[in-house]
């Protein structure tokens, strides 16, 4: 038996909450702001820890789906996100710096499409499309990733954490 | 609803403000610097003793009372008291300063400069002295008199984080008359023979004002990326091929919002309007744009949306209209709506977490939790390039 994460968070926050904050001097505001800023950021790691392999592998399939629409359309740029896409297609979804490199590797391709060499390559409607509607679904999951944060004047509409995902 | 983008003549990256340009390419070379730690209270005195010394040819120098001031998210900012040979009684002072990385990248002189030529205009704190590339300092940094006064009421409901997310009820009386007329002032004033060594003059009827923005931002963004998001790249594609033209530049203070005024308690009468370092010279949309955007403001319990948590949306566009004059275009608006969502993306999801991960902040926590917020700006780009 060991002591798990969650255990181990909340008596974080107690510490924080119950001897160093209250043992802190009027004057000392940014300590109290900076302890005050590390216990938001432990109650949303709380609630994030144990999803966050599955939300970042969740990510890279949608910007692999996405990479694959772009592809579709733009055949100047089909061999580079061909490439990248094939070099991810077997990234272990549960090694979450892996994950983030193979976001990386695809995003960089799909990032040269959109530009289109300085703006000097067309980009189709098709692909603006598929890119804004991928952006809202991505938006919306990192919205809610991070509803805990205080930060989101619209948090309350968002649907909840878990379905979320 | 945005169609698709057409080919066009090869993007110029490097257009934009000379000084701009050479504060984003030190942030490279400062970055391989860090990590950045914050300044002991006895470091401060030090580097203060010494630019007196320097800076004014001061003797007998003593800097006292060195406290690190709350709030912020970008400099280091320190209230302290000067006494030498001259002053015995003591001055009170603020002494502003770059950590090598921030949420922005922005420039001391340009700040002060902007500080100087307000003064009179709208409350400022007056400027001792800057150091514009850190040749004094260490790093760059400015002087500005201490100015007494609150950024948020001691005693409002709902606070957050440097005045974001806050919410006025028994102020906006006193408050919402102050923070229309500081947009007033500042886009009302003639800049033609204030010293503004620092800044460019965007060409009036062209689109220099918007593509200027746009090379700022995407270089700050590209320079520090850490994992790309589509929505911006996309974005800044937009902004390039829809900039608008820019009829009668006049300052953009870049930030103006609640939590960047100061003011008394319990009069509310504003003594400072503060962080001038996003300013500029441009287009008056960007101001109005800026503050009108969600993460500024609260939802009332009706639903309505409170600009800043003092007036509704409507209310404050007609009377920033009707006051100063200027008609506000919604195209226009709605692409600055673009510009600085893409800029707020830019920051927290490229340069705030750069710097977070370099450690190059003094408060690199704050970085991390603002950076938390930056899919709210992606999914109002979203909506607004639909509406497009």
């Amino acid at each position: 038996m060991l002591p798990n994460i969650d255990i181990r968070l909340a008596n974080c926050i107690k510490a924080l909450e119950e001897i160093v904050i209250p043992s802190l001097g009027e004057g000392e505001r940014m300590a109290r702001e900076q302890a005050l800023l590390v216990i938001g950021h432990v109650r949303m790691i709380g609630a994030q820890w144990k999803h966050a392999a599955r939300f970042e592998a969740k990510s890279f399939e949608a910007m692999a789906a996405l990479a694959g629409e772009i592809a579709a359309n733009e055949p100047d740029f089909r061999g580079e996100l061909s490439d990248a896409l094939a070099a991810t297609e077997t990234v272990d979804r549960g090694d979450i710096d892996a994950v983030e490199a193979a976001i990386c590797r695809v995003g960089q391709a799909i990032d040269k499409a959109i530009l289109g060499d300085e703006g000097t390559m067309a980009l189709s409607a098709a692909s603006v499309a598929a890119i804004l509607d991928y952006g809202q679904k991505q938006a919306v999951r990192e919205r809610v990733w991070f509803k805990g944060s205080g930060l989101d004047p619209d948090a309350a509409i968002l649907p909840d954490f878990k379905p979320g995902l | 609803m945005i169609q698709g983008m057409t080919a066009g003549a090869r993007w110029d990256r490097d257009n934009m403000e000379p000084r701009v340009r050479e504060i984003l390419d030190r942030t490279v070379v400062d970055r391989a610097r860090g990590p950045y730690r914050a300044k002991t209270a006895d470091q401060v005195a030090a580097i203060l003793e010494g630019y007196f010394a320097k800076a004014e040819g001061l003797s007998g120098i003593t800097i006292s009372d060195v406290r690190r001031m709350a709030g912020g998210a970008s400099k280091e900012q320190f209230a302290f008291v000067l006494r030498h040979v001259g002053d015995s009684e003591g001055t009170r002072l603020i002494l502003r300063m770059d950590p090598l990385e921030c949420i922005s990248q922005s420039c001391r002189g340009r700040e002060a400069q902007l500080h100087m030529a307000m003064k009179g205009v709208v409350p400022v704190a007056g400027i001792r002295g800057y150091d514009a590339d850190g040749d004094i300092l260490g790093q760059p940094g400015m002087i500005m008199d201490f100015v007494d006064g609150v950024t948020q009421p001691t005693d409002v409901k709902t606070v957050g984080v440097t005045g974001i997310g806050s919410r006025f009820d028994d102020w906006v009386p006193k408050l919402a008359p102050q923070f229309v007329d500081s947009y007033i002032k500042v886009h009302g004033f003639d800049f033609s023979k204030a010293n503004l060594s620092y800044f460019e003059v965007p060409r009036a009827g062209t689109t220099d004002a918007a593509i200027w923005q746009v090379n700022w931002w995407s270089r700050l963004g590209w320079n520090a990326l850490v994992e790309p998001v589509p929505i911006i790249t996309l974005t800044e594609r937009w902004l390039r091929e829809n900039a608008p033209v820019c009829d009668k530049p006049v300052i953009v203070h870049g930030d103006l919002r609640i939590g960047n005024f100061m003011f008394e308690e319990p009069s509310g009468k504003f003594t400072a309007v503060l962080d001038w370092e996003l300013g500029h010279i441009g287009d008056f949309h960007e101001d109005i744009a800026w503050v009108i955007q969600t993460l500024f403001g609260v939802r009332r319990e009706d639903g309505v949306f409170l600009v800043c948590g003092l007036m509704p949306r409507e209310e404050f566009l007609d009377a920033y209209q009707e006051q100063s004059g200027n008609r506000i275009d919604p195209v226009k608006l709605r692409y600055y709506e673009v510009l600085n969502a893409y800029k707020c993306a830019v920051m927290d999801l490229s340069q705030a977490i750069r710097a977070a991960k370099e450690s190059t902040n003094h408060q690199d926590l704050v970085l991390s939790m603002l950076a938390s917020a930056g899919a709210v700006f992606l999914d109002r780009i979203v909506q607004l390039l639909r509406e497009a």
